[in-house]
């Protein structure tokens, strides 16, 4: 499965901006079922100084400077990617919840120490006990962690609405998991704060999904936009990921950008600038397959 | 003996007296003070406590205490004493203090390079992971000689059996180091014999050492060094100043800096100028929105990426808050072994962090003898004395202990040891902290000989400057000669001779154009009213007209005058209240004593740029006009002329004292422009015109002008608007008259740098306008009924353009000011905006 991405972002502002400092986190991973085949980033005006850099957690970034005076900035992000189906599961190896929350602090190997980190709070998710009491319905004693977390994620994508207008990107978790409403970044956290309070490893993966304009094929949420699920970690079968936004487990149709504790970390574009005023954003996902039986399928 | 003068600790045996070891006897390093205190008697200690009161208060040392009723500017408070440490026992602390330095510098090294420490099992995962101080953006950046630490301050106690203990580090901008000279230079002079004769070590070595070390953190030879402040309403903001001041640095806020092309600049009237090296005492994640805290507005949009590019030096280096966490602490023993292959010299007080199993049961056992802590500090959880709470309270502690364990820890509650104070003329006793500081010089690590010992308020155990204690300077008695030179530069080695001002930062040029201002306006409204309150107990009518007219001159928002021509004009005891509010209301923008405030506040943001003199000035002035026991109002003219008596020492100096830089000429610039402003007002009311009856007004306004003198000597007592004029406008060689103020402000502004040809031209034509008016070819016109009924026409022509013209002037210098300040201030004060999806 190939994909070429077009992400644009286009930030207009009512006042000339003097200079303008941005982080770009809009260059897909490269992963044992994902292949980057070709990436580029377009930004104008041309920024006075660009910078690449890998950060903590594997993600590329992009930092740069627009240092001439402009009212419109727009960063293109372009890149072709090769999708494989992802193993499945062993079956063995998916342990109990808990021996998995109880190993974690233990577990001193590399990826287990990566992994580790994923279990705490961060800057924009608290553990509460409402979140664990919410997972424990479907973290059943002894129950297998997969078996637990897609029941977690249905009941997460049964219970919330899906609703644009409500939520913005610093709404707490707590406010979404009380009123039960918001995107799919929202739910992303919801689901991450559920796990953490019960001391399980998840991190926040945000990406892009591709949906299906067939008329009589439904149509997936989050289409046209960046899209953020979850992944979570068990030893036995690494990082699993699963999407409550819309109840499926990332395969083909899921294309990850970059992962951190929670949106903060992967925010695919922010900054500061000096001047502007007010200023407004636009963002396009362009999802293309390119392959031919997917093209002649659409 | 001394001790008569002494009261031993209340709960004698259960804590260490650092005087005596029995309660009566002073032991030996106690005792050439106490004898010497005892020589110099309680009286004049008491004097010499007063005098360096006073000296903490006019040298403007304070401490910001958040919430403080006093609000910003609360003195130092500090003792008299010193607290004395005798040789043998320095070098015990130094010896522990230089090794704690170099194992936390490394386990930095390690948790931002390899994290070996955590692979290995020596420092648990989770005071990494679970830390809001470790700043991952930071990992793997390569930091200057592996010196993540600078400097370090270490907070020790001594327990009853004598011996010390760390109870807290300060890894990220260790405060108190200067105040700590501030302290020397205070009780030195308190005691100076006692001083002389104890063999102290020197403290100005220490930081002359410091001043090279930021030096060396850098290949270039003239390496440009900021310090990087949160601004003057952080609680040590007065030592900010102090140290940049003392260490010759550029005191900056974040707004003052930016990046561009990954190097970090500072804004300056001339331009953006490359900055080598920061010092901070902004914490860790507030140095930069871009990357790291974005909602800090203390920090600089891009900065962790001018460090990545290895294009600027920050020192601390920054992410070095990561081990100021108590929950190190346990860890440390095992550490040193591991990375010194030393034991650890100087242990820290018991500490269990909770995350440990084992720990968190001893501490749930223990809940009455230890103090709970949060593991990563954060302001505004207060530490939890388990011996002082209630039952309830330690079940909700023990709960909140079980339900987040990594984020607490627990440390013993030391019994602090306690050391003698003086107050209200005795010799008391007080619990005390050590803050010994360490500095990273490159070349080794030095201890400061001293620092810093901080007194608990009243009896007890909490020692903490943000509650209101006080401080002792610290007289480390040395057993060999003290060496004052040892850490300088060889007093031969070639210096450059340098005679090139470092270019103003924007916001010190906009603070010091207003302080200019400030002093000017402070001088007009004191003039004024002094004018006014000498003469209208016994004014007649007419004269008490006069002395209102002059009151419009302040052209005042706030007045409680009528302000309708038609309004019945206000009668004696209103006009006098008025008087009253313009200089003592403190909610009325404009008055005097705001005008102060405001000019001692713009002149606390340059402080480090001021003279000592100066910046006394400024206190006094400040304090010149009380707030709350307003004086009798008959002595208010006496009050006014002791605070003019300081504008005028203050001018003095500015005129004397200080380098004809930028600084200056932003300074009197703002001066100028302020004093033409006012004197467009005042002689408006002259070519309104002015009633015949009304003249007399003449002769004030030559007062409140200080041309009194100057018009006497040509005009002898015939007072005439039109000579008045020529006194007050047209006269260029009085610094008074508003050519005076034109021509200057078009000489200053082209000796600007940058400064723009439009706004240069607009004030010479405004100079060449106003030599235009004639005042030889004038008619006054008069308004009384005789007089117009003359043979002779008067054509009053000139005086109606001369009105329009200084309408028009005003209007002129007001944007004209506007531009300047756009020109040459306004960036520095344009906060970046977070923009984001």
């Amino acid at each position: 499965m190939i994909y070429r991405i077009v992400h644009k972002n286009t930030y207009k502002y009512d006042f000339p901006v003097s200079v303008g400092s941005h982080v770009a986190c809009l260059e897909p991973r490269s992963l044992p079922h994902q292949k980057l085949l070709s990436s580029e980033l377009r930004i104008t005006p041309r920024p006075a100084t660009s910078t690449e850099r890998i950060d903590y957690f594997g993600n590329r970034l992009c930092i740069f400077t627009v240092q001439e005076p402009h009212t419109e900035l727009l960063v293109e992000a372009r890149s072709e990617v090769a999708l494989d189906v992802a193993p499945p599961l062993s079956r063995k190896a998916d342990l109990p919840w808990e021996l998995v929350a109880k190993s974690l602090p233990e577990d001193r190997s590399p990826a287990g120490l990566d992994a580790y980190q994923f279990a705490f709070e961060s800057p924009r998710i608290r553990t509460h006990p409402d979140f664990a009491d919410y997972a424990l319905q479907s973290f059943t004693p002894g129950r297998p962690l997969s078996q637990a977390l897609l029941d977690l994620t249905s009941r997460i994508h049964k219970d919330f609405r899906f609703d644009p207008k409500v939520t913005n990107v610093r709404t707490p978790p707590e406010e979404v998991f009380r009123k039960r409403h918001g995107v799919c970044q929202d739910f992303a956290q919801v689901q991450i704060a559920c796990l953490r309070s019960l001391h399980l490893a998840a991190r926040y993966v945000s990406g892009y999904l591709r949906t299906y304009p067939h008329p009589n094929k439904p149509r997936l949420v989050g289409a046209d936009a960046s899209h953020a699920w979850v992944s979570v970690y068990s030893p036995g079968n690494g990082w699993l990921d699963v999407d409550p936004t819309n109840n499926v487990v990332p395969s083909t149709d899921h294309v990850t950008l970059a992962w951190g504790r929670d949106f903060g970390d992967v925010s695919p574009l922010h900054g500061l600038v000096i001047g502007g005023g007010g200023h407004t954003l636009k963002v396009g996902v362009d999802m293309e397959p390119l392959d031919s039986a997917q093209s002649n399928r659409a | 003996m001394t001790i008569d003068l002494y009261q031993p600790p209340l709960r004698y045996g259960s804590a260490y007296d650092e005087l005596s070891s029995d309660g009566v006897t002073p032991r030996t390093h106690w005792a050439h003070l106490m004898d010497s205190l005892e020589e110099i008697g309680p009286d004049e200690l008491g004097r010499r406590w007063s005098r360096a009161e006073r000296r903490i208060r006019e040298n403007g040392i304070t401490y910001n205490i958040y919430d403080d009723p006093l609000g910003a500017n609360r003195p130092w408070k500090i003792d008299i004493l010193p607290f004395l440490i005798p040789a043998k026992e320095w070098r015990h602390i130094e010896a522990g203090i230089i090794q704690r330095a170099q194992l936390l510098n490394l386990i930095l090294q390690d948790l931002y390079g390899s994290q070996s420490l955590v692979a290995s099992g020596h420092l648990p995962a989770e005071l990494l992971y679970a830390n809001p101080a470790f700043l991952r953006p930071l990992v793997g950046v390569k930091v200057p000689a592996q010196s993540y630490l600078h400097m370090l301050a270490v907070d020790l106690a001594r327990s009853p059996d004598g011996q010390w203990w760390v109870m807290a580090d300060r890894t990220q901008a260790p405060s108190g180091s200067g105040y700590a000279l501030e302290n020397r230079t205070i009780v030195s002079d308190v005691l100076p014999e006692v001083f002389r004769t104890s063999n102290v070590l020197r403290l100005a070595p220490f930081f002359r050492a410091q001043r090279e070390a930021l030096i060396n953190l850098t290949q270039s030879s003239n390496p440009r060094i900021v310090l990087l402040t949160p601004g003057p309403h952080n609680e040590t903001y007065f030592e900010h100043s102090y140290i940049a001041r003392y260490l010759g640095f550029t005191l900056v806020e974040g707004a003052d800096l930016t990046v561009r092309d990954r190097c970090v600049f500072l804004k300056t009237v001339n331009g953006l100028e490359k900055i080598d090296v920061i010092l901070r005492r902004v914490d860790d994640s507030f140095c930069d929105p871009l990357e790291l805290r974005g909602d800090s507005l203390l920090g600089v949009p891009g900065l962790v990426d001018a460090v990545v590019a290895g294009n600027v030096k920050v020192a601390n280096a920054l992410g070095s808050g990561l081990i100021e966490s108590a929950a190190v602490m346990p860890f440390l023993p095992g550490l040193s072994k591991l990375l010194l292959g030393k034991n650890l010299k100087l242990p820290s007080v018991a500490t269990w962090w909770c995350g440990q199993p084992y720990a968190l049961d001893w501490v749930l056992n223990h809940l009455d003898s230890v103090v709970v802590k949060p593991a990563f500090p954060a302001r505004g959880i207060e530490p939890v004395f388990g011996a002082d709470i209630s039952q309830d309270e330690k079940q909700r502690i023990a709960d909140q202990l079980r339900a987040r364990p990594c984020e607490y820890v627990a440390q013993e509650q030391v019994a602090l040891s306690t050391a003698p104070v003086w107050e209200d003329g005795h010799i008391i006793s007080r619990s005390i902290v050590l803050r010994a500081y360490v500095l990273n010089t490159g070349n080794g690590w030095v201890a400061i000989p001293g620092g810093l010992t901080r007194v608990a308020e009243s009896e007890g155990s909490v020692v903490s400057m943000q509650r209101g204690g006080h401080s002792k300077d610290v007289w480390v008695l040395w057993d060999s000669p003290v060496d004052t030179f040892s850490l300088l530069r060889p007093r031969n080695a070639p210096l450059e001779l340098s005679r090139g001002e470092r270019a103003v930062p924007s916001s010190v040029a906009d603070n010091v154009f207003w302080l200019g201002r400030y002093v000017e306006r402070s001088e007009n409204i004191a003039r004024i009213v002094r004018s006014i309150l000498t003469r209208i107990r016994q004014a007649d009518p007419l004269e008490f007209r006069c002395l209102l007219r002059l009151h419009r001159c302040l052209d005042s928002q706030f007045s409680k005058l009528p302000k309708t021509k038609k309004a019945r004009r206000p009668t004696p005891a209103v006009f006098e209240k008025e008087l009253v509010g313009v200089l003592t209301d403190s909610n009325r923008p404009d008055s005097l004593v705001c005008t102060l405030a405001e000019l001692s506040r713009v002149g606390g943001n340059v402080r480090e740029r001021l003279s000592a003199d100066m910046n006394y000035l400024i206190v006094q002035l400040r304090d010149s006009i009380p707030v709350e026991q307003i004086p009798p109002f008959l002595e208010l003219p006496a009050m006014l002329t002791a605070s003019l008596e300081l504008l005028s020492a203050f001018s003095g100096m500015e005129r004397e004292n200080i380098i004809r830089g930028s600084g200056w000429l932003f300074m009197s610039i703002g001066r100028r422009l302020e004093r033409a402003v006012y004197l467009t007002r005042q002689l408006r009311e002259i070519t309104a015109p002015l009633a015949e009856e009304e003249w007399s007004f003449l002769e004030y306004l030559l007062e409140v002008d200080d041309s009194s003198m100057t018009y006497r000597t040509r005009y002898y007592t015939t007072l005439q608007p039109l000579a008045v004029l020529d006194v007050l406008m047209a006269d260029e060689t009085n610094p008074r008259s508003l050519s005076f103020q034109l021509k200057h402000l078009a000489d200053l502004y082209q000796q600007l740098p940058r400064h723009l040809s439009d706004d240069l031209q607009a004030m010479q034509m405004a100079l060449a306008m106003l030599r235009s008016f004639n005042l030889q070819e004038m008619r006054y016109p008069s308004s009384s009924a005789t007089t117009s009924s003359t043979a002779t026409p008067v054509s009053s022509e000139g005086i109606t353009n001369l009105q329009r013209f200084l309408g028009d002037l005003e209007g002129l210098l007001l944007s004209w000011s506007n531009n300047v300040s756009h020109r040459y201030f306004s960036h520095a004060r344009t906060l970046p905006i977070t923009i984001s999806q």
